[in-house]
């Protein structure tokens, strides 16, 4: 079995559909951040910074701020769904309720639980900007942003395949963690730092954008959704977030499997 | 009783395990044969544990070969696990789910997917003494209702070989009965297991024969009777030692090239041979003494003072 094999297994589907059913059992309560917290946004923004930002200068083009933050939005929760769900929700199911160590001692093998961590956290972020890109097509259709709805299904392979990448980047930290206290490291050193230099909420000066801006997986995907959502330059940030995530994927999996194996195994 | 002529389910030879630097389990040989049960013995740290992590899948081993129904596992262990069943130390179930379903969805990290899943399930919450609970979620059971949770989702999909390490660990005695009729019957059932126990009673009620590791080697094979006789004596002489008795005591042992034995609450417990033993009433017939056979705690206090 190889480490990209896992993933396509009978037992990795096995592991996502008990993820799925427990997910399901309460999925009022948790469909409720992602469909409200862009509805508070967008009247956080809407409502209180909007009227002092009439427009972002965006490639050459001035757009309603509101517009702008939109595919940010969405970019954001992509974000921070799988990265929290690789962090905080993958560290309680190893550590604290030992879900994996009861799954090891059937036919499920550590590649699969690896691999159904970041396909699980890939999975609830794409139907998380999902959700974000319905209430702000309620939105669009109240008139506070433009954009195209039709493009909105371009977005969620997008979303599906950065929620691999930021995933297999959180499961690193998970993996080498010694307690979830320590999960704010990760969070307040990297995560929203890589949140806020992102061109998520807010256009980053040029200079930033052009250097540090670069090394930011979220910033070409807040600005490929831009792109596809509003027409405009997308192909090089389309290319870099793919190479982003060939490159996580490839490297981090592999590395996530091995420190998980020392970490759970003792191996 | 030792059924050598029944074939090998699971065989393990010169198995070897380094973790953090230390050599865990050091050249381990073992067999589990079909219907038999093994107790693996020794003291907190003796490799008990790796060397079943090892038998189950969860270790490479850094050396040696395991073997079940004659085929080697490397490379073949997802095969082997179909067929085996494991209940951790701890309890591992799943949380997020009620004690009924943890059985349906134990079953369901399987394949071949078990068969008539409905009457198994039902059948095991019968059996365990399940059912008032099926709905609740296994925290809410108690240790030993917990155990038996444990115990029916590890043979949830008809496993030909268990491993229980220390099932009843914890458990008040009523519990730790109830598991061993469970237990009993899976045996009983023709069910191969390997388990690992600290307690002397448990290895003998459900023991066919034993391995006594000891500084991850195995010192023992056998029953639980000639393994204590062979590695502790045949009796164990319960002395209340005060200076003077202490002196002469030792001293007698010490001409018998015996070590000073292991002191517990101001007595000394000293293994001895049936010879030995006519020796001491002979040579300190005004002491007063207590003779007791030998017991698991005898044989785990001898191997952890083992230079």
């Amino acid at each position: 079995m190889s480490w990209l094999g896992a993933a396509f297994e009978w037992q990795s589907r096995a592991v996502l559909r008990r993820h799925l059913r427990v997910y399901l059992r309460s999925w009022h309560t948790n469909f409720l951040p992602p469909a409200t917290e862009p509805v508070m946004m967008l009247l956080a923004f809407g409502l209180g910074l909007g009227p002092y930002v009439p427009t972002v200068r965006w490639h050459d083009r001035d757009l309603a701020y509101m517009t702008f933050v939109g595919p940010g939005m969405i970019a954001y929760a992509t974000f921070m769904t799988a990265s929290f769900q690789s962090l905080y929700a993958a560290f309680i199911r190893m550590r604290y309720q030992r879900t994996w160590e009861g799954q090891l001692t059937t036919q499920i093998e550590l590649p699969h639980v690896v691999w159904d961590e970041i396909l699980w956290a890939a999975f609830l972020a794409t139907t998380y900007a999902a959700i974000v890109s319905v209430v702000l097509t309620v939105c669009r259709g109240l008139g506070l942003l433009q954009f195209d709805p039709t493009r909105l299904p371009l977005l969620l392979p997008m979303a599906f395949l950065a929620g691999c990448a930021f995933a297999s980047l959180g499961l690193c930290f998970t993996a080498v963690i010694p307690t979830i206290d320590h999960m704010n490291l990760p969070v307040f050193l990297l995560i929203l730092p890589l949140g806020f230099v992102s061109s998520t909420y807010f256009p980053l000066p040029p200079a930033v954008a052009s250097t540090l801006a670069w090394a930011n997986p979220l910033y070409h995907l807040a600005e490929s959704y831009r792109g596809v959502l509003l027409g405009g330059i997308v192909a090089s940030h389309l290319i870099a977030l793919a190479g982003f995530i060939a490159v996580m994927v490839g490297v981090l999996v592999p590395l996530d499997m091995r420190l998980l194996r020392g970490r759970v195994l003792g191996d | 009783m030792i059924h050598t002529d029944r074939p090998a389910l699971l065989e393990g030879r010169g198995l070897v395990k380094h973790l953090g630097g230390h050599r865990v389990v050091d050249g381990v040989d073992l067999v589990c044969r079909e219907g038999e049960v093994l107790g693996l013995l020794g003291p907190n740290g003796a490799g008990k544990t790796t060397t079943l992590r090892m038998l189950y899948g969860f270790l490479t081993p850094d050396a040696g070969r395991i073997a079940f129904r004659g085929r080697e596992i490397a490379g073949t262990m997802r095969d082997a696990k179909r067929e085996i069943g494991v209940c951790t130390q701890d309890d591992t179930f799943d949380t997020d789910f009620t004690v009924e379903q943890n059985l349906w969805v134990a079953a369901s990290y399987f394949r071949p997917r078990p068969a008539g899943m409905r009457e198994r399930v039902a059948d095991l919450l019968d059996r365990f003494e399940l059912r008032p609970f099926a709905r609740q979620t296994p925290e809410t059971l108690s240790g030993g209702y917990r155990r038996r949770l444990m115990l029916a989702r590890a043979i949830v999909h008809r496993p030909r070989l268990l491993f229980l390490d220390e099932p009843t660990t914890g458990l008040d005695p009523q519990a730790r009965m109830a598991v061993w009729d469970l237990v009993g019957n899976l045996r009983a059932e023709g069910l191969a297991i390997v388990l690992t126990t600290h307690y002397m009673e448990e290895a003998e009620r459900l023991s066919d024969g034993v391995t006594v590791l000891a500084q991850g080697k195995v010192v023992a094979h056998g029953t639980t009777a000639s393994v204590l006789g062979d590695l502790v004596g045949e009796h164990v002489v319960v002395v209340e030692v005060d200076a003077a008795t202490k002196t002469d005591v030792a001293g007698w042992l010490s001409r018998r090239g015996m070590a000073d034995p292991v002191g517990v609450l101001g007595a000394w417990h000293v293994p001895l041979r049936g010879e030995e033993l006519a020796e001491f009433a002979r040579d300190f017939p005004a002491l007063r003494y207590e003779v007791r056979t030998p017991t698991l705690d005898d044989l785990f206090l001898k191997l952890a003072v083992r230079p």
